[in-house]
């Protein structure tokens, strides 16, 4: 009987530190952008109620739409190879018990670092006198401007969040490959299956829940993308890389017009509520 | 009998040696382009490094290779006052984080897997439905409130908005659910306060899994840069990342940028180097990002 009526007071006690942290720095700012998409408000911390007009704004706003061009570029760059490479890399790291430990350290190596990092390194490597011109000049070719053309750049940037992340996807295939049973794949071999075959009819569709699952992670995470933007190109040349995020925080911290940058804020948000409302039936229909 | 027991040993030996060369004249390409990609992955930090330990100038690694290396650039580097105050901001950042996450995300985990008090279901759910908003969506308002309780440029404003983490409390919620019942129950008869069961008793349990998440809790921090680069708007409270984009290559020697990068790294190596198993079976296991 004690027991039971310690039990609510302490369990919301335990709870008490993580319930004010959130309501207070979670919930409250999650409402709150909602909110100020619908102000006006600016830097001096003034605010008018404008109604929907950051959001016909936002309709009209040639960069707005750009933005999600150059969001939406990326992230059909990014994802395919992000998913071949983690997949390729996972399949080779299944096959060869040479080494194994010492390569899948190497692969995973760049995860464990920052994108600020990966920017900075990547930028000297793109460089005009950087590692990989360096590497043309001796093939006499190039130099090729990476980071100053528009059609170049945006692959050039998928390429370095690639290098920077392949290794988380590349584990959690890993993990879903090291789950399929030998014997299934013995079976079908004695069969007489192909290699193709067996990667094709089995190994693929036993994968799908982590591919699936892999897919969903490095979609939300391309279309968050910032940090190598921010390092590399600064949303240029000419706004070639002027992604969501990006322009979140060039109307919130260069302009100060904190609430439209609000309502680019919630436009983030609704993208990436669909891709989890996706995710989350797909998984089901999964399940039944 | 005899020739057989001897015989024994050699002829597995030479079974095993067979198998092993089959193995290799099928795969051995595979195990060549596993190793060419595993270079390749890392070759960028290889050539960080020694371009960080090179002379000044601009050597271009791998066309021109330095004659000689030296640790002058990162001496100097950490001589630099900015560079030290990053470094040890960042720390802060990272290790404040790193007790205060851990420990309420296990004192939360503890309550929703184990206590019953009203509310419980619907406050937990809440917290899951807060992952789906992605921090960037509600940078403006959090800057926003942080700025008007005067929280910019302080390590309070560039610390507490981070430490809900719902991540962090799914994950001690779920190990904690999979803990016998009876081990705390026994505690309370013997007339242990609450406290103390947290304290010498769940805590103690979940310490494989408090590692696990004060590994990427660092990690995360420290790698932390859009939070830190609009709250930390002085070299007072300015992160190691946040520190690093300030440096330009126009103004500075590159075997300078590539030394402060490379020291910025360690604290990463080390972990990589000490706790890779652990953090690779943990994504494989708890998908943990």
């Amino acid at each position: 009987m004690r027991q039971r009526l310690r039990d609510p007071v302490t369990g919301l006690l335990f709870v008490l530190p993580v319930l004010v942290l959130f309501l207070i720095f979670r919930i409250f700012p999650s409402l709150g952008a909602a909110g100020m998409s619908l102000t006006n408000w600016n830097i001096g911390g003034e605010w008018d109620i404008i109604g929907a007009d950051n959001y016909v704004r936002l309709l009209d706003d040639v960069n707005f739409w750009l933005s999600l061009r150059v969001t939406l570029v990326y992230s059909v760059v990014y994802v395919p190879l992000t998913m071949l490479v983690a997949l390729g890399t996972a399949l080779l790291l299944n096959q060869v018990v040479f080494m194994r430990g010492l390569f899948r350290g190497m692969l995973f190596l760049p995860y464990v670092t920052s994108f600020v990092l990966a920017g900075i390194i990547w930028r000297w490597i793109y460089e005009f006198n950087g590692l990989i011109n360096g590497l043309l000049a001796k093939a006499d070719l190039g130099p090729v401007a990476f980071l100053e053309q528009s059609g170049v750049v945006l692959p050039a940037l998928a390429v370095v969040a690639v290098w920077k992340g392949f290794g988380y996807s590349m584990l959690i295939l890993l993990a879903g490959l090291k789950a399929i049973p030998s014997s299934y794949l013995e079976a079908a071999s004695i069969d007489g299956a192909s290699a193709w075959q067996r990667f094709r009819r089995i190994t693929l569709p036993l994968l799908r829940p982590a591919i699936f699952f892999v897919m969903v992670i490095e979609t939300i995470s391309a279309f968050q993308t910032f940090d190598t933007v921010y390092v590399m190109t600064g949303g240029g040349p000419a706004r070639a890389t002027y992604t969501l995020i990006y322009g979140i925080y060039d109307h919130g911290f260069r302009s100060f017009d904190f609430g439209y940058a609000a309502t680019w804020g919630m436009v983030l948000f609704a993208i990436v509520l669909i891709v989890s409302l996706v995710q989350r039936r797909f998984l089901d229909r999964g399940n039944t | 009998m005899t020739i057989t027991t001897t015989s024994r040993p050699s002829v597995r030996v030479e079974a095993a040696r067979a198998a092993r060369r089959r193995w290799w004249r099928g795969r051995w390409p595979l195990a060549a382009l596993l190793a060419l990609l595993s270079v390749l992955t890392v070759s960028p930090f290889v050539a960080m490094f020694i371009v960080a330990l090179s002379p000044a100038g601009r050597p271009t690694v791998p066309v021109r290779w330095p004659e000689s290396l030296t640790l002058d650039n990162i001496t100097r580097v950490l001589s630099s006052s900015g560079f030290v105050t990053w470094t040890l901001n960042s720390l802060i950042y990272a290790l404040v984080s790193v007790v205060i996450i851990l420990l309420t995300s296990s004192m939360a985990g503890y309550a929703f897997a184990k206590k019953r008090f009203p509310g419980r279901e619907a406050m937990f759910w809440t917290f899951l439905a807060t992952m789906m908003v992605p921090f960037q969506a509600t940078l403006i308002p959090t800057f926003v409130l942080v700025n008007s309780l005067g929280g910019v440029d302080t390590f309070w404003g560039l610390i507490v908005p981070t430490l809900a983490n719902s991540q962090a409390v799914f994950l001690m919620r779920q190990f904690i659910l999979g803990l016998p019942d009876e081990l705390f129950d026994a505690a309370k008869v013997d007339g242990a306060s609450e406290w103390r069961v947290y304290w010498t008793i769940v805590l103690p349990l979940t310490k494989p899994i408090l590692a696990t998440l004060g590994v990427f809790v660092f990690l995360w921090h420290w790698n932390d840069f859009l939070w830190p680069l609009v709250v930390g708007q002085s070299d007072a409270t300015r992160t190691l990342t946040v520190g690093l984009t300030t440096l330009r290559t126009e103004e500075m020697q590159l075997s300078l940028l590539m030394a402060s990068a490379a020291v910025s790294v360690v604290p990463c190596l080390l972990v990589f180097f000490l706790l890779q198993r652990y953090l690779v079976n943990s994504i494989a296991m708890t998908g943990l990002k």
